[in-house]
């Protein structure tokens, strides 16, 4: 029995030349899988290497690697409040499949970072909303998801609805719609990506 | 059943605290009770006419009384039964119902956090739907929408 033929490993990156993708051999699909992460590694790698040959300093350091790394494991927290959760379940599912951005929705609040608010908040839950997001560990982040999270949305001056639910927690990224569609959301979570990727601090 | 003999049985158990009985479509009748003879109906329609369920408890805000809604549901029967009574609006209280059906429990807190009705001897009356420390009873005719920045929620520490 014959062992199957080792797969032919990528060329290293030719170093300076971080654009520059490894070259694969034609017929393995390898490459498509790696485009993606590859090129937003190589543009964080470079900045790092650039700030220590200028001896920045150990904090500009690691920041870009940092924020690659955080920006592409982002995990929601699985938590449903209105028919925003519906869309956002789709997300989640077989035809839009967030989970390709990194995205895992999680059901604890102590393994998640990101916090999206997909339905209309009332009074009644608000405090279990607030407590859920003090109990995730940070660095954290918000997603207000649908216009009932927004401002209120049709509720608005209803007795018994927040009027937005960055009047409990603060809020990074707010998506329209009502309900908004999984490409949205998506594409609120791909913006909150391009912020984590922006953070100095 | 016809309201009329709705009204023979429990009127030899209540008397004059039984305000009528009027036929109402798709029930045995419309009790129209006063509220002083509230618990002697309530253990009347459960024993005497075995109305062993409550299926909703409704209180109705008309301005200048208030009015308190049972419908009533016999298996043995078949058929509902509703009973109704008045309330001043500057003294809205009537006595609970939670000790004969359980299931008021939940309905009581709720008329009384929505139009403000309040129901004597009940176990456990607090609010239902809106978070602790609410002071408004929003399904009132004299309410008006606020804004919203005056409510404050409690955050619990965590």
């Amino acid at each position: 029995m014959s062992a199957p033929p080792a797969r032919a490993a990528p060329p290293p990156a030719a170093a300076g030349e971080a654009t520059e993708l490894p070259s694969h051999e034609p017929g393995v699909p390898f490459i498509e899988i790696e485009t993606l992460r590859t090129r937003q590694f190589l543009p964080a790698a470079k900045e790092a290497l650039g700030d220590l040959i200028a001896e920045k300093g150990q904090s500009s350091l690691i920041r870009p690697v940092f924020n690659w790394a955080g920006r592409n494991s982002l995990f929601p927290l699985h938590w449903g409040l209105a028919c925003c959760a519906i869309e956002f379940a789709a997300g989640f599912g077989a035809r839009w499949d967030a989970e390709r951005f990194g995205v895992v929705p999680r059901s604890s609040p102590r393994q998640c970072d990101l916090l999206i608010v997909n339905g209309t908040v009332t009074w009644k839950v608000a405090h279990k909303l607030i407590t859920l997001y003090e109990q995730m560990p940070e660095p954290k982040w918000v997603i207000a998801m649908g216009n009932c999270a927004t401002g209120g949305g049709p509720f608005r001056t209803a007795y018994s609805v927040v009027p937005g639910v960055d009047k409990l927690v603060p809020v990074d990224v707010y998506i329209a719609g009502c309900p908004p569609r999984p490409e949205a959301m998506l594409d609120g979570i791909l913006r909150l990506e391009q912020l984590i990727q922006e953070r100095k601090e | 059943m016809a309201p009329t003999e709705v009204a023979e049985t429990l009127g030899a158990r209540l008397g004059s605290r039984l305000l009528g009985v009027e036929p109402f479509p798709g029930t045995a009748g419309r009790v129209r009770f006063d509220r002083s003879g509230a618990l002697e109906l309530f253990r009347s329609m459960r024993d005497d006419l075995g109305y062993l369920h409550l299926s909703m408890i409704a209180g109705i805000d008309w301005v200048d009384h208030r009015e308190v809604v049972y419908v009533l549901w016999s298996d043995t029967r078949g058929d509902y039964a509703l009973l109704s009574t008045d309330l001043p609006a500057n003294d809205a209280h009537v006595e609970s119902a939670s000790g004969i059906w359980p299931s008021a429990n939940w309905h009581e807190r709720e008329a009384w956090e929505m139009v403000d009705i309040t129901f004597d001897h009940h176990p456990d009356l607090r609010h239902l739907l809106m978070p602790e420390g609410y002071q408004f009873h929003p399904l009132l005719r004299s309410f008006k929408l606020h804004e919203p920045e005056q409510l404050e929620v409690k955050t619990r520490n965590v």
